[in-house]
């Protein structure tokens, strides 16, 4: 049924974002990369899929600036598509750019704190969370001013509201406030998702809660495990865990019960998914503490972090094996943002000479 | 005679000959410490200079280890956290005291690294993403700024002791080569002014003794004639006036004196 | 002949002028220090290609002479290279200077102002 007027409004961009998806690198692309032995070399390779926003580079580029030509290309299409999207896609999409802006007003909040001019922090900003009133908040010189701004003129707002005081941005970490936000926003996500006339009970919901699930799930336990031995409470803590994903209820309450690694393994015992991640890290035998999951630099075992992203490629990948929705749009640009990080990996390992570690990105095509 | 310019200011008396005999013995003596503490210097030099050179090249591989493992947390918080970290720097946690090492008397100071307990700035950083990579990153930039302060205090070694041995070796060279051979120049200019003394103390002696041997044969000539005469005149005239002996007892008195 | 006491007794930082990834890793080790407000003075300078040779010598100066706490600076060999004729001229043992690789300049012996002294001395 929800097939019948989807591609009315929408089709142009399932077609659009599924001639992208054809676009990332496969497997055989990331062979070629790994037997460059120059950046420049690199840079050759790329060449089919990212010709003209590197072919201004100069010659042997640093990884940094590779990674931010490479985000460049990403930032054009996405404003390509979202420029044609109209309706609760245009929303969604909307959706997908508060993850970026929320890192974004941390980052203003941790500037305005310090003082630091604002403006040169713009261009820190994460193009992708770019709003148009964001230069606004720059005029705030005192947090008060801040919080007041990000409140008018930010679609942030509701995140704020309720769980954030001006004054909390002056004294809890910002790492807190971040996460704290981050958490009001996946709860947002997720019951648009699932609430919104259009997408409600259409395969955009399915797709998008498990996704989203997932999400909450990963920052829940990343939460817990990197908080240990820091001064964050168990009761800050529990304030950070969103209220759904596959672990909540009870496996967010023993998260937020957790003072070990292996409270987290007893927390996520009920998914199998999780557990097997912990057993294939050797997470929980020991638990000497977080850090020393794959024994340091220079293992070539995977890390519990890898483990996620291969996951999170997973979910991604599969949802262009449906049709009629919108989570293909999410999906691609996480597919695009790990091929960015997979390239910035392959570049940085080339260009330190650490060849024997090169292999550690994640293709899923 | 020569060196005249190269001697010091005193006067050529027997009692700064022995001042300058001391100073000279002070002088070798001197010479022979420094030199034996230059070497021992030398030695510890070269010794720090070949392990900072080896410890540059390690400092170039952990400083590469270290980056490497910023990439990754770089890969793994999919972003970048350097603005956040500078931001959220407030006390150094990671700090260094100066101890001091006695090597042949020039104390080197060295540095050693301790962890301040209980600040941690970025224990939060990568709370929600990538703060187990951020973990091991700071564990592997630990480490090497371990071996960045390992490397410090040899560096600030070197710097001392080449500073000292520096001095050192001005002070060896200066003793060697202007404070013995003065001091010796003096010696010889005391001794060569003494001899000359002597010489003309000789010579005096000599003149005033040929000129009393000279005076001695001249009286001695006169009294003879004398004696000749006044046999003469006794043999002249055998009785005569009395007054004649008296003044010959005052000459022969006089001869006495001589 | 060894330097007094006082001058080092206090030196318990390390400072650090480098570029962006080279300064988050060494506060990521935990050597940042601000001090206290109102002259809230960070112990490290972020050098990007913006930042003018002015400004990474004045921090070269206040790192080096005025401020009395620092024990160690490191610089990033490239940066260095920027203010070579102060970075050579320096000859001072405290604060200790070292040059460090950054990411993208691995390190070079020839340019070392401490190595090329030690090459000097033994004649190589």
């Amino acid at each position: 049924m929800e097939g019948l007027f989807f591609n009315v409004n929408n089709g142009y961009i399932e077609g659009i974002v599924r001639g992208y998806r054809n676009g990332l690198l496969t497997g055989q692309n990331y062979s070629n990369l790994t037997q460059c032995e120059t950046i420049d070399d690199l840079k050759l390779q790329l060449g089919p899929a990212y010709g003209d926003f590197l072919a201004s580079l100069p010659p042997s580029p640093s990884t940094s600036t590779l990674a931010a030509r490479t985000t460049d290309k990403l930032i054009s299409e996405f404003r390509y598509v979202r420029a044609n999207a109209v309706g609760s896609l245009a929303k969604f999409m909307d959706y997908l750019t508060y993850g970026y802006m929320i890192d974004n007003v941390a980052l203003l909040i941790t500037g305005t704190l310090h003082e630091r001019d604002t403006r040169e922090l713009l261009e820190r900003c994460h193009p992708l969370g770019w709003f148009e009133t964001m230069p606004v908040l720059c005029v705030a010189t005192n947090i008060e001013e801040l919080y007041n701004s990000v409140l008018i003129e930010t679609p942030l707002a509701p995140y704020f509201k309720g769980s954030l005081s001006h004054q909390d941005l002056d004294e809890l970490n910002i790492e807190i406030v971040r996460n704290t936000l981050y958490k009001n926003y996946l709860e947002d996500f997720h019951s648009f998702v699932n609430t919104d006339s259009e997408m409600a009970g259409t395969p955009t919901a399915e797709v998008m809660t498990e996704i989203l699930e997932f999400e909450a799930d990963r920052r829940a336990i990343n939460i817990t495990l990197n908080s240990f031995g820091t001064e964050l409470s168990k009761a800050d803590r529990k304030k950070l865990y969103p209220n759904f994903g596959r672990l909540y209820p009870e496996g967010s309450y023993m998260l937020s019960r957790a003072d070990d690694i292996e409270g987290v393994r007893l927390a996520v015992d009920g998914i199998s998914d999780y557990k097997s991640y912990f057993e294939a890290t050797g997470m929980g035998q020991s638990s000497s503490g977080a850090g020393n999951m794959s024994g340091g630099a220079g293992s070539d075992g995977k890390s519990l972090e890898d483990m996620f992203y291969q996951k999170e490629m997973e979910i991604s990948k599969n949802a262009f094996t449906r049709q009629f929705t919108f989570a293909i749009v999410y999906a691609w640009v996480k597919l695009r943002e790990q091929e960015i990080r997979n390239i910035t990996w392959i570049a940085e390992c080339i260009a330190q000479n650490q060849k024997e570690r090169i292999g550690n990105y994640i293709s899923v095509f | 005679m020569s060196g005249t310019g190269n001697r010091e200011a005193v006067f050529p008396t027997r009692q700064s000959l022995g001042l300058m005999k001391a100073k000279l013995k002070g002088a070798q003596t001197g010479h022979d410490l420094l030199k034996r503490k230059s070497e021992a210097l030398t030695k510890r030099f070269r010794e720090i200079t070949r392990r900072i050179d080896e410890a540059k090249r390690k400092m170039g591989r952990v400083m590469q280890i270290a980056a490497f493992s910023l990439a990754e947390v770089t890969y793994a918080v999919g972003g970048d956290i350097g603005y956040q970290v500078q931001e959220s720097a407030k006390s150094a946690r990671f700090r260094v005291r100066t101890k001091q090492e006695n090597v042949s008397g020039v104390f080197l100071p060295a540095f050693e690294s301790y962890i301040t307990e209980g600040n941690n700035d970025f224990g939060l950083t990568g709370l929600g993403k990538g703060g187990q990579q951020v973990q091991r990153c700071r564990e592997t930039y630990a480490r090497a700024v371990e071996t960045l302060v390992e490397l410090a205090s040899l560096q600030t070694a070197f710097v001392i002791l080449d500073e000292v041995i520096k001095v050192v070796n001005r002070r060896v060279n200066a003793i060697e080569h202007v404070i013995i051979p003065r001091t010796e120049n003096t010696i010889k200019y005391i001794n060569s002014e003494l001899d000359e003394l002597d010489r003309e103390e000789f010579f005096r002696l000599k003149k005033v003794q040929k000129k009393k041997q000279r005076d001695t044969a001249a009286q001695d000539a006169e009294m003879r004639l004398k004696k000749e005469a006044k046999a003469k005149a006794d043999s002249d005239k055998e009785n005569d006036e009395a007054g004649q002996p008296d003044i010959l007892g005052d000459q022969e008195d006089q001869d006495v004196i001589f | 002949m060894a330097a007094p006491t006082s001058a080092y007794k206090d030196r318990q930082f390390l400072a650090v002028i480098g570029d962006e990834d080279s300064v988050t890793g060494l506060l990521l080790a935990g050597i940042g220090h601000v001090t206290q407000p109102p002259d809230s003075q960070k112990n490290f300078l972020v050098v990007d290609s913006k930042t003018d040779n002015a400004a990474i010598e004045e921090a070269f100066e206040r790192f080096t002479t005025e401020r009395k706490d620092i024990g160690i600076l490191l610089i990033n060999q490239h940066i260095a290279e920027r203010i070579r004729h102060r970075v050579d001229t320096y000859t001072t043992a405290f604060p200790a200077l070292l040059e460090i690789p950054s990411k993208d300049h691995p390190y070079d012996p020839e340019k070392d102002s401490v190595l090329r002294r030690v090459r000097r001395l033994f004649g190589e």
